[in-house]
């Protein structure tokens, strides 16, 4: 009886509420997009000294402005930005920037005109992906070419985290914005605020940025390596640094000299390692082997150099020599990193070698740094949790705790990797069965191999594929919607897909 | 406080009033109810005359509160007793106000170690920077006479840089003369160097080897330091602890230890387990029958040396008359330290054996004591031995035409009624 009467008095289906501050998260996207209007500056440079038109650069610039400071104005008052709302700033921001990088890509390149290629261009950009929708690069003007490979070199350390960097003080929860962007398990503090260690990392990404852009063009001034010019060294820094891959060049890094390559081959694994590692490298000479991941990543480094050198001696590509173990290396750091550049086109080595390739596709780099995909740390902590799998099933009162560096690793932590690397190869198998169906639909030829190699990639944020779409290929030819799709896929690889999918889940926008 | 109260003038300071009359009755003390961390109670125990204060309840703060408290007060040297390895620390880089800081935890995991790392023997004690042990072994009751055991000791084979102290048999103390024997089922006390002990320990152990795989049972404090100092030694060390919380605290601090969350009574897992293979068990549970009963299902399985540790003095002769080969009591152990600190200050170290009732001292022979410039054998056997020398920082292990000298630290093995003698001869 008194349930009915409660019944009576309170509707039975009342509306939920909502538990997120949706205007609060869109206040801070239209900030971010605003600041980031400022990067339109740079290529805006480059074309007046190139003598390109700049309007496109002044016209995208102004039209992100006025779209970032129009949406700041209309969720003015609403600035309470908390843990949860992290989520939500992070994913937007990612999408809505990718659309600003796409704007001047419509305006100034003919073969973007599409929306679709140019802003899957602009995504391959910013998550430093590095596959490209240009079917001819030869054709592309400088300002562009430059253009590409910046979005690359923001993404890289963080478009989130530069924010918090730069802009004046955000009266916000920091912390949950840099731990959904930043890659790897756990949020790494330098310093005593999220603000100071934002920073500090990106003084570091900076600093040996500078240090790549210097070395590769002297090899250019001293006659090391006629082909690199300012403009060639400047670009493929920033595709290395941010182990993006975007070269202006239509057959990547393959014309320029053995030494120049070798710079980047050194580059990029650094791109790949972890950032507050290099910090503490240069800032308190702390030796890094002694990090538990960066050990895992040589490791890893080592057996897939070495591997690709003996299918590509044994299948008589190479003789057994310097341009063997370079190509090998140059290819293993490259991919693994997920940076994508190519010293030679990789698409005619044996099978032996592209399978190789494709599983380093997974890997990834270490944990705050600029790569994608699974990561090491990630691998090395799953290879511990299935250790103690066995251990436990032989000793079932054991009591087994996993450590990394000497610290104990809380099971959540390890359950959140077990759900990141089980999300991952779910959404690495549905990419691949939508890239075959569509493309069978499209009447392309797309091998199952190929399919898997490019849906990796794009997850992964690595860049080249196999195929037509390999490294001296496009993407150019795929159909819109699977370009579409595989937008989605560097978007989610990117931000590792947890931020992106808890944003599907009803308990999230619930109170 | 059973060493200390003949000798010295003793008020005790506790909240619990019933034990302090009962200690009131038992000993010739001054008892006072009250917080040891307040500054009026300890003003009315009269710490600003005292010469020592011993702060030792069973919380750290209280104690430390209470030396800074009695530092203010007087001029009295502090002793603390702490269950914190982290405040050990602290003191020994010097930022304590604290004159001397003991782990009851540590001093037992320590002589732990000791034991399980030489064979047969049922305490163990070091001097001078670890040059010179003395050790208490336990003769086998079915060892075969040999060249040591059975003979006279002036023609036993002695392992060299060695001594023999005193050998115990029932009750009674026997001066080892020329002319007595070492029989099986005595109790042996030696002072000698480190690989000497090992190899006395040989002879009454023939089939054991070092300890490398050791069992220990129990994840509280004193387990868990225990295990520490164990796993820093370099044994394989195996961590039993039925409270899962607490197996999972052990775990996460014991990085090289391994942990089971079971219990040391369950017989299905000591068998999946093969606990019976290790060549040693510690049992430190927090409750002696229980402790007894693991201790002897671990014999049962097969473990040759047990150890437990004792919460009731009472519980060591149960025990050890049970078939566990050692128990330690940490009570005794913390003060031994204590008294150790409290004697005269020529003395560097004491250690206690057979309980209290001989002493093993450690002492400066001063210029004017009549002993100086005679050699070895001309020095009368009265039951008090020199075992070993230490001159200029290097261990002697003296013959008897070696000399003593003044500024000698001597160690000295005695009846604990005889130690004001020696004090004052030396």
């Amino acid at each position: 009886m008194s349930t009915l009467g409660a019944r009576a008095l309170l509707p039975l289906r009342s509306r939920p509420v909502l538990g997120v501050d949706i205007a609060g998260a869109l206040n801070l996207v239209g900030r971010l997009l605003k600041y980031f209007s400022g990067a339109f500056a740079a290529p805006l440079v480059v074309a007046a000294g190139y003598g390109d038109p700049v309007w496109p650069w002044l016209v995208s610039g102004a039209v992100t402005f006025a779209a970032g400071a129009g949406l700041e104005r209309v969720t003015a008052g609403g600035e309470a930005v908390g843990a949860r709302e992290g989520f939500l700033v992070v994913s937007l921001t990612w999408a809505l920037v990718a659309w600003a990088v796409a704007l001047p890509y419509m305006l100034a390149e003919p073969q973007l005109r599409n929306p679709v290629d140019a802003y899957f261009e602009a995504m391959s950009g910013i998550t430093t992906t590095g596959s490209s929708a240009i079917a001819d690069l030869a054709a592309i003007t400088k300002p562009v070419a430059f253009w590409r490979d910046l979005s690359q070199w923001l993404g890289g350390m963080g478009i989130v985290v530069l924010g918090l960097a730069v802009l004046p003080k955000l009266r916000v929860a920091g912390r949950q914005l840099v731990e959904s962007e930043a890659p790897g398990i756990e949020y790494e503090p330098l310093a005593a605020t999220i603000r100071s260690t934002a920073r500090r990392l990106w003084l570091t990404y900076v600093g040996i940025s500078t240090a790549m852009f210097l070395l590769l063009s002297l090899f250019g001034w001293v006659g090391v390596d006629d082909r690199m010019t300012e403009f060639q060294a400047a670009t493929h820094m920033m595709g290395a640094m941010a182990t993006g891959g975007f070269s202006p060049q239509p057959r990547s890094v393959e014309p320029f000299a053995a030494a120049s390559q070798w710079v980047i081959t050194l580059f990029m694994a650094i791109a790949g390692a972890n950032f507050a590692l290099h910090y503490r490298l240069l800032r308190k000479r702390l030796n890094p082997l002694r990090d538990e991941e960066l050990r895992g990543y040589l490791a890893f480094l080592a057996v897939g150099t070495a591997l690709l050198f003996l299918a590509l001696v044994r299948s008589h590509l190479f003789a057994p020599s310097e341009a063997a173990i370079r190509h090998a290396a140059f290819q293993t750091i490259s991919i693994m990193t997920t940076t994508g550049f190519a010293s030679t086109d990789f698409n005619a080595w044996p099978s032996l070698a592209a399978y190789v390739l494709v599983l380093l596709m997974l890997v990834g780099g270490c944990a705050g740094s600029t790569g994608g995909a699974i990561k090491v740390v990630r691998l090395l902590l799953l290879g511990k949790l299935l250790r103690r799998e066995l251990d436990q099933a032989v000793h079932r009162e054991a009591i087994v705790p996993i450590r990394l560096n000497g610290r104990v690793v809380d099971e959540r932590t390890l359950r959140t990797v077990l759900a990141f690397i089980l999300l991952y190869l779910l959404l690495l198998i549905f990419g691949t069965l939508v890239l075959l169906l569509e493309s069978a639909r499209a009447g392309l030829s797309v091998t199952p191999f190929h399919a898997l190699a490019s849906a990796a990639t794009t997850l992964g944020n690595v860049g080249p594929s196999f195929g037509f779409s390999g490294p001296m290929g496009s993407f150019a030819a795929f159909s819109p919607f699977a370009k579409a799709v595989m937008s989605v896929l560097m978007w989610l690889g990117r931000l590792e897909i947890i931020p992106v999918a808890v944003l599907l889940s009803r308990r999230y926008w619930r109170a | 406080m059973e060493a200390l109260h003949e000798q010295h003038a003793i008020a005790v300071v506790d909240q619990d009033t019933a034990r302090l009359s009962e200690l009131a009755y038992r000993y010739d003390v001054m008892t006072l109810g009250g917080n040891a961390a307040s500054r009026r109670v300890l003003q009315d125990a009269g710490v600003p005359e005292a010469d020592l204060v011993i702060a030792c309840t069973s919380r750290d703060e209280v104690n430390l509160v209470a030396a800074m408290l009695a530092k203010k007060l007087s001029a009295a040297r502090t002793i603390v007793r702490t269950t914190n390895v982290e405040y050990l620390e602290v003191w020994r880089s010097g930022q304590l106000d604290v004159d001397f800081m003991i782990s009851s935890e540590l001093e037992t995991a320590n002589a732990i170690a000791r034991l399980i790392g030489i064979p047969a023997a049922r305490q163990t004690d070091v001097f001078a920077e670890g040059q010179v042990l003395m050790v208490e072994f336990d003769v086998p009751p079915n060892a075969q006479s040999g060249p040591t055991v059975g003979r006279p000791l002036r023609e036993a084979v002695i392992p060299p840089s060695s001594k023999v102290a005193s050998i115990i048999r029932g009750n009674r103390a026997i001066v080892p003369r020329g002319d007595a024997s070492i029989e099986p089922g005595d109790r042996v006390v030696v002072i000698g160097s480190p690989e000497s002990a090992r190899a006395w320990g040989a002879i009454f152990a023939a089939a054991q080897r070092r300890a490398e795989d050791v069992v220990v049972v129990g994840a509280g404090n004193f387990g868990l330091a225990v295990a520490r100092v164990l796993a820093k030694e370099g044994a394989h060390v195996r961590l039993v602890e039925e409270r899962p919380e607490l197996a999972r605290v052990a775990a996460e601090e014991l990085e090289h230890v391994r942990v089971f969350s079971a219990s040391p009574l369950d017989a299905g897992f000591l068998e999946r387990e093969h606990i019976g293979a290790a060549h040693a068990a510690v049992f430190v549970l927090p409750d002696d029958a229980r402790n007894l009963y693991a201790a002897t299902l671990a014999k049962v399985n097969g473990v040759p040396f047990t150890v437990a540790v004792v919460l009731e003095p009472a519980s060591v002769a149960v025990m050890e008359r049970a078939g566990v080969d050692v128990a330690v009591n940490p009570r005794l152990v913390t003060a031994e330290e204590i008294v150790r600190f409290a004697h005269d200050p020529r003395i560097q170290q004491v250690a206690m054996v057979e309980g209290d009732r001989f002493e093993i001292l450690d002492i400066v022979v001063r210029p004017t004591s009549p002993l100086v410039g005679r050699r070895f054998r001309e020095l009368p056997m009265t039951g008090s031995l020199i075992g070993a020398i230490v001159r200029n920082g290097t261990a002697i292990f003296p013959h008897g035409d070696d000399m003593l000298q003044p500024g000698d630290r001597a160690i000295i093995f005695t009846e604990a009624a005889r130690v004001p003698e020696v004090e004052r001869t030396l």
